[in-house]
């Protein structure tokens, strides 16, 4: 029976970002989410489960309020947590991610399959998997959009790639990154957040690991993208759909 | 030593990565070296895109896929020690390219939209963030600097076929752990909505599969093709993946662009941003997509577009 380790990234929720004056990102009313295709990787953690038995860990490294990820994440058919939080940990490079949970799983975490999503809301850098994968010293198997777990314990991925689809194969133990169409994620009910509460959630103090590096990439900075257009609008009248379409006739998008 | 590398997996795109290649290394004098499959060609082609030295990856057995060759490219380039590593930005090439940076202790710049050499010799990256509401300025301060770069991000290099290189053939890799049992080539869609002249999009506002012919209508009309939101192609199902318009889908430059129930969330928004003239259909006047259209109607897509191929088809006399 498979031990499943399902990581996932606590995130600014993108939609409520706001642009700043002079190209600056307003951060000041967001709200923060587990990053979109981690909820399929705890999903698919949870889905496997169901078949084949085993465990499902949920882990991740963040800020100290990323706590409030933990427990979103256990409503989502994780039987428990490992959490790694300290302030430092607010804005890490793949790079420190990928070093601080494969430390985490290799010291502490019983694994045979460990699901990452493709890549974060937030960075969306598509690296943490892979280079988990490399610190682990085991496959990678990334893009996924089906996943099985065979009788000899090998697993059958489907790897989404340009020109189709790649089925592989390989031994466990090893690293999947999974697209979002491999399942879709359950909306956690008041039972499952009441459930929740009760699971086990064992905290790391940054102490407890090794010093994480440097970021091994710098950001220099970071500004809002310019995409505002004078959107003109039309009523939905006869009349508004007429000056519509002179209004493209005018642009010379329609001969 | 010091140098450009490029990696690709496909033809077109080590020519799109030689343009790049050799405008980063040319002002320095370093060689370009282009990592390529042997597809027969003799590599003679790299070379005349830009390439110093082409080294050809010789063919794979049918059960192993590219990251057969990691252990070996990483070898060389602990060998040969270049500044710079650009991968295309394919699903193989930036697994590939994440698993090669942590290999060789170094950072990575995934889906690289620009870069520059400051006059200090820092390699300056940029990339979207934040579903693409954010442009992210990066550096690397170790060697080799490592970016995957979209297709299409830039043109392929001219040919130049005066230019002389050499050329080495790399053996088979040794088998890798995870074995290719099959593969299944996607059924491609008829219509390449990345050259069409105009897109309309179907949104999440459609309310049943057989209504995209109203979408399908209006295409016609203006000599477009039909693209979707993710939802609908990822969770509906309704449309091939190839056509889903946005910052993890395809990237769209039309002339006119038209979303019929487009909500208009940043990560598709980001896949229409090169589009010239944005138009959106959407029963919420508050949705998103109105801040990133030129001109909108705020209506339910269902009265209006029936209204508007009317009007349409007056104006254009078909």
């Amino acid at each position: 029976m498979p031990n499943i380790v399902a990581c996932f990234k606590w995130v600014i929720d993108e939609a409520y970002i706001r642009k700043g004056p002079s190209g600056t990102l307003d951060f000041s009313a967001v709200d923060y989410k587990i990053s979109d295709y981690d909820r399929n990787a705890i999903e698919e953690a949870a889905r496997l489960k169901g078949f084949h038995g085993g465990s499902v860990t949920v882990l991740t490294a963040g800020a100290p309020a990323a706590s409030k990820g933990v427990k979103d994440a256990l409503s989502r058919g994780a039987d428990q947590a490992f959490f790694a939080g300290d302030p430092t940990f607010n804005q890490l490079e793949s790079s420190q991610t990928a070093a601080i949970l494969g430390e985490i799983i290799r010291s502490r975490i019983p694994y045979d399959l460990i699901i990452c999503g493709e890549g974060s809301s937030d960075q969306y850098a598509q690296q943490v998997g892979p280079r988990l994968a490399e610190n682990l010293g085991i496959p990678c198997i990334s893009y996924v959009q089906k996943l099985t777990i065979g009788a000899d314990g090998r697993i059958i991925a489907e790897r989404r790639v340009e020109d189709g689809v790649e089925v592989v194969e390989a031994p466990l133990p090893v690293v999947v990154t999974v697209l979002p169409e491999i399942n879709t994620p359950r909306i956690p009910g008041v039972k499952d957040t009441l459930m929740a509460s009760k699971k086990p959630v064992v905290t790391i103090k940054k102490e407890e690991l090794p010093p994480v590096g440097a970021a091994r990439l710098q950001t220099l900075g970071m500004t809002a993208t310019r995409m505002e257009r004078n959107c003109e609008k039309f009523a939905a009248m006869p009349e508004g759909i007429a000056r519509f379409v002179e209004a493209l006739q005018k642009r010379g998008v329609i001969n | 030593m010091p140098g450009v590398w490029i990696f690709a997996e496909k033809k077109d795109l080590a020519q799109e990565l030689l343009t790049i290649g050799r405008e980063l290394a040319s002002p320095i004098g370093v060689k370009v070296t282009a990592i390529v499959p042997d597809q027969g060609d003799q590599g003679d082609i790299y070379i005349a895109g830009g390439a110093d030295e082409v080294v050809l990856l010789s063919p794979l057995a049918e059960d192993m896929s590219l990251d057969a060759w990691l252990p070996v490219i990483a070898a060389e380039a602990k060998k040969a020690d270049p500044d710079l590593i650009l991968l295309a930005a394919t699903a193989r090439g930036k697994d590939f390219a994440a698993r090669l940076a942590a290999r060789l202790e170094t950072g990575l710049c995934s889906n690289c939209i620009a870069l520059h050499r400051e006059e200090n010799g820092t390699i300056v990256m940029e990339r979207l963030a934040y579903g693409g509401a954010a442009v992210q300025q990066v550096t690397c301060p170790t060697r080799p600097v490592i970016a995957t770069i979209p297709p299409r991000t830039f043109a392929p290099a001219p040919a130049d076929h005066g230019r002389l290189g050499e050329i080495r053939k790399l053996p088979p890799p040794p088998p890798s752990p995870v074995r290719v049992i099959a593969r299944k080539t996607k059924e491609r869609s008829s219509q390449d909505i990345t050259e069409a002249k105009a897109v309309i999009c179907v949104g999440r506002g459609m309310e049943k599969q057989e209504d995209i012919n109203i979408a399908r209508q209006l295409a016609d009309l203006v000599g477009g093709e039909v693209g979707c939101t993710r939802p609908i192609s990822e969770e509906l199902h309704w449309l091939p993946d190839d056509l889903c318009i946005g910052l993890s889908g395809v990237q769209v430059k039309p002339d006119l662009y038209i979303g019929l129930g487009v909500s208009g969330q940043i990560q598709h928004v980001t896949g229409i941003r090169g589009a010239r003239v944005i138009c959106a259909v959407n029963k919420d006047e508050n949705a998103p997509i109105f801040q990133a259209a030129d001109l909108g109607i705020v209506g339910d897509l269902y009265d209006v577009t029936p209204k508007l191929v009317e009007e349409l088809q007056k104006a254009t006399g078909r």
